[in-house]
């Protein structure tokens, strides 16, 4: 197939704007697919995606179309992950096309990820067809929304094409359009061999399974190839394309979308942005754009019965197969025992790989409160990073802390300004910006510690703007603030599994907040037990649980006394359940609601 | 003569269980049956065939206590305590000085019982009072009222018995003024012994399903009795009992020392050769093996050592007495009272007292009792 006859595209839209139902609608108008094999959301495979109406992983599909010019086609279609968390892995598949489908909800508008995504398109120069969707809803407003796309995004979109992926509308105008619109791929099949990796899947029988997109030169069967960032060689064992199941191929051309195994054990060593090249002629240089993600959220896995950690970390080294971008290491806590503490993307990463941990591998697991990554300049003038509490080294040690900012942009009618503007003020945000996109609508752009998006941002900015706000965010880096760790001291002891990692400014309301939820939740003991938040040797927040006064078992004869000591084993054994700490009793619960406490109080 | 079932030191007491109440309190979980009219009858015939079981493995003992409770022995008219006062002493030998105690309900208390109870054995009545408050008694469903129990203590003691009686402490709704009104009352009666015991919702009982939270808090009813009690006379010995002095009763004394003794009557419990046993507790299955001539237990056990030097540990801890540390470690070692010591010593320590002679609980950790048990058992 000639160069001028492929066409590689993605379709990009905020979420539930119709982007994975405009996909599937396109695979049956070009018969890909008969309608009656279809899944809803075809592309979404996992149980999850489907579920929750996102897409975390990116599928890529070739189509066959005879358009009206007479000529057939070949249309790439590769689908994107549409969540914030995962930016890095949408920019390469961007990469991988020529052109993108832009949704835009007809009814709603331009929404935060609208405008995210088309930018990373506009930043890699990929050609972008508007196309509204759902207009055959009442409530489509089709000519407030063109202009939205001229005013925010800066395309014309006046013939933008108007679909409704529901009733099918539109739908061959779509695919004209990308034909006539998607620049068709340039390419050299002479030139040295230069392959985008895109995504990497792992399969228990090939192994892992690279997508790519060929630039230049050719992929072919039992060539050795070599992976640019790692350095390692691989002999081809298939070469495939996605029709949409896998269908091998002799090889793989310039302009071509398709798939490769070569026996590569772990997914690590097929990193998404990573150039694959020829061993005996390798290219000059690597595709620009590579970079190896790093985690940035963490939090501690641990099962939920001690026993299981073993299941734990095999569930875990399986789904680090599938998705490289979780890292676990593993760590031990006093009240919940062994487990892992992992890194992922961001809060929806991390909430997914909970969930299929439980579904896919069965595994029942108890997630801590999740933290980010602090970088800390010690007085000798070191870096380290602290991903616990626990890293906290002495204050005294300290010269200056620092946490990651996000720079997040939330689109909203103009009334819930107000409420948003506070809640960012309190998440401790800077603001950078606010536009109006349409006389009622605004973008407001604030820059904000990760660690406070994290905590609850999502669920206050939802009732603060009672849930007509979108939101969007990029890591901008780390920036010098005064954050301390706060220590729960229980009879003087510190209690690692309570401390946590706070600004200065709310280390007393958050400390009075814990303080107050242990007391509650410790029964007392024989003894006062003073329950103290610090900061270092400095004492913040004090309660005392009371000693218990009074605990007879009042009545023992003759009868009772087997009576008696079997309700004392029983005692006794709810007491074992409890997590002995020094002297102190804790029962289970505390670290649960512990949890709760850290994600979300402050009010 | 040497009995394999008998204690060596003769140190033996007799328990007796009358499964016969007018009505079941809504607190109260001892087995206890609402009688027809030759229920009680049948029953000392029944009882009577258990003693004589007894009598052909052990013969005819001599006890040093005897306690006849339940229920409610006085729903036996005195026909009936004939019948059984005959029984037991055809089986049974007591001790010139034995303390023989026989529970009464004030509503039920006759002359009768007195006159019969004087001439035979018994020295010691305890009375089941639980409150001087008419509304605290209507509330605890009992069949009397403050009046009736005046009169049943006065006539106990007035007939020279040595007098218990009990009180129930926590009750919902129940006032400090009014817990104080009866326990200066009680003290005014000339009872020479006091039993207070906390309210608990027991299983298997109308107010076991009770929000705890319903009960009034016990820590200010038994610290103040703890601070009154004495200032009158009475000493606590144990955990729920008070005495004027030589008035403890011996044969509670005997359960907390790890003493032995016989239990016979439904649901009755004994303690023999290291050995307790339980007794069937319905009124049919009672009744047929009895008139098959089998044995009344229907469960037993043996505690390993190490159990058992915690339960003797944790039974000493009830009495103001403490463990008696030569006694102990002579029968259970001092492995085991070290072992136990150590724990007792990482509680506060207001709350335990230590001596060569003795270890015990304070007053402070008597009120805390159950939670250093906890860690003892």
């Amino acid at each position: 197939m000639p160069l001028s006859k492929i066409r590689n595209f993605s379709i990009i839209a905020h979420v539930d704007h119709g982007k994975s139902t405009l996909a599937d609608r396109l695979l049956e108008e070009t018969h890909t697919i008969q309608k009656r094999n279809m899944k809803a959301q075809l592309l979404d495979m996992l149980e999850l995606e489907r579920e929750r109406g996102i897409t975390i992983k990116s599928v890529p599909v070739r189509m066959n179309y005879k358009a009206k010019d007479g000529n057939e086609y070949i249309l790439n279609l590769i689908d994107t992950p549409g969540h914030a968390d995962f930016t890095y892995e949408v920019s390469r598949s961007l990469a991988a096309c020529e052109g993108a489908v832009l949704v835009v909800d007809a009814a709603q508008g331009v929404e935060a990820q609208t405008v995210a995504n088309s930018y990373l398109a506009a930043d890699l120069n990929i050609e972008l067809i508007p196309v509204l969707n759902k207009v055959d809803l009442p409530s489509a407003q089709p000519e407030r929304v063109k202009k939205e796309i001229n005013e925010i995004i800066g395309i014309v979109a006046d013939d933008a094409v108007l679909v409704s992926a529901k009733t099918g509308i539109g739908l061959p105008d779509v695919l004209e359009r990308i034909v006539r619109d998607v620049p068709a791929p340039t390419g050299d099949a002479n030139e040295p061999l230069q392959a985008l990796i895109f995504d990497s899947v792992y399969d228990n029988y090939k192994g892992v399974i690279c997508y790519v997109r060929v630039k230049n030169g050719v992929l072919k069967a039992r060539k050795t190839i070599r992976f640019m960032a790692t350095g390692r060689d691989y002999e081809l064992d298939e070469v495939g394309v996605f029709k949409p199941t896998m269908e091998p191929v002799d090889e793989l051309g310039p302009g071509e979308v398709g798939y490769i195994s070569a026996t590569i054990k772990s997914i690590d060593e097929a990193h998404v942005g990573d150039t694959i090249t020829e061993a005996s002629r390798p290219c000059k240089e690597a595709l620009a754009g590579y970079k190896k993600v790093k985690p940035v959220v963490f939090c501690g896995y641990y099962p939920i019965e001690r026993e299981n950690t073993n299941q734990l970390r095999e569930a875990l080294e399986k789904l680090q197969i599938n998705d490289s971008s979780i890292s676990f290491e593993p760590e031990n806590s006093v009240a919940l025992g062994f487990g892992f503490r992992c890194g992922f993307l961001g809060l929806l990463h991390m909430e997914i790989s909970k969930e299929r941990l439980s579904r896919e591998f069965g595994v029942d697991l108890v997630a801590t409160a999740p933290n980010v990554v602090y970088q800390i300049v010690l007085t000798n003038g070191d870096i380290i990073e602290a991903h616990r509490p626990s890293d906290f080294p002495d204050p005294v040690k300290i010269e200056e802390t620092r946490e990651p900012y996000i720079k997040l942009s939330i689109f909203m009618p103009d009334e819930f300004v107000g409420p948003t503007m506070k809640l960012c003020q309190e998440k401790r945000g800077t603001y950078v910006g606010m536009d109006y996109l349409a006389p009622e609508r605004v973008r407001l752009t604030y820059n904000l510690p990760l660690a406070e998006f994290i905590l609850d941002f999502h669920d206050r900015l939802k009732s603060c703007t009672r849930g007509y706000a979108s939101l969007d965010y990029d890591h901008i880096g780390f920036k010098a603030d005064n954050l301390v760790k706060v220590d729960m001291l229980l009879q003087d002891e510190p209690v690692d599994a309570f401390s946590f990692i706070c600004h200065a400014d709310q280390a007393y309301q958050r400390g009075h907040t814990v303080v107050g939820k242990l007391k509650e939740l410790i029964p007392r003991q024989l003894f006062e037990i003073p329950v103290q938040a610090a900061i270092g040797q400095k004492v913040i927040v004090r309660m005392n649980i009371k000693a218990v006064r009074k605990d007879v078992l009042a009545k023992c004869y003759g009868g009772d006394i087997t009576r008696k000591n079997k309700l004392l084993d029983k005692q006794k054994k709810g007491k074992k359940r409890m997590k002995q700490v020094g002297k102190v009793a804790i029962p289970q619960e505390a670290f649960y609601a512990f949890m709760d406490v850290t994600k979300a109080e402050d009010n | 003569m040497s009995n394999p079932f008998l204690p060596p030191s003769g140190e033996l007491s007799l328990y007796i269980h009358i499964p016969f109440c007018e009505r079941k309190c809504p607190y109260c979980a001892f087995e206890s049956f609402i009688p027809s009219r030759v229920d009680a009858t049948v029953y000392l015939e029944l009882l009577e065939k258990e003693f004589e079981w007894w009598s052909i493995r052990i013969g005819k003992p001599m006890f040093n206590t005897c306690y006849i409770g339940g229920g409610t022995p006085t729903i036996l008219n005195s026909q009936q305590w004939s019948k059984l006062i005959k029984t037991i002493e055809k089986y049974c030998n007591f001790t010139p000085s034995a303390e023989i105690t026989v529970e009464a309900n004030p509503n039920s208390l006759k002359a009768e019982h007195l006159h019969a109870w004087r001439d035979w054995r018994v020295n010691r009545v305890s009375i089941g009072v639980q409150s001087f408050d008419d509304a605290e008694l209507e509330q605890l469903g009992r069949m009397h009222n403050s009046a009736q129990a005046y009169e049943a203590l006065s006539a106990a003691i007035v007939s020279g018995f040595s007098v218990n009686a009990d009180f129930i402490f926590g009750l919902p709704g129940q006032t400090f003024h009014n817990w104080s009104r009866t326990l200066k009352d009680a003290v005014k009666t000339g009872v020479d012994h006091l039993s207070l015991y906390q309210l608990t919702l027991e299983p298997g009982t109308p107010w076991e399903n009770m929000p705890s939270e319903n009960l009034s808090d016990g820590y200010y009813p038994y610290r103040w009795a703890q601070w009154y009690l004495p200032r009158k006379g009475f000493k606590q010995y144990e955990v729920a009992n008070f005495s004027k002095p030589e008035c403890e009763s011996k044969h509670n004394i005997n359960y907390w020392r790890e003493g032995e003794y016989l239990g016979v009557g439904l649901g009755a419990s004994g303690y023999l050769s290291e050995w307790r046993y339980k007794n069937i507790s319905t009124l049919q299955e009672y009744a047929d093996a009895m008139t098959s001539r089998k044995s009344a237990i229907t469960s037993g056990e043996r505690l390993t050592p190490e159990a058992k030097a915690r339960e003797a540990f944790i039974l000493a801890l009830r009495m103001t007495d403490g463990v008696y540390r030569d006694q102990y470690k002579n029968k259970y070692g001092a492995f085991y009272e070290q072992m136990l010591l150590d724990i007792l010593e990482s509680f506060p320590k207001h709350l335990y007292e230590i001596t060569d002679r003795n270890i015990k609980l304070t007053t402070k950790g008597m009120r805390v009792a159950n939670r250093i048990w906890l860690e003892l058992i």
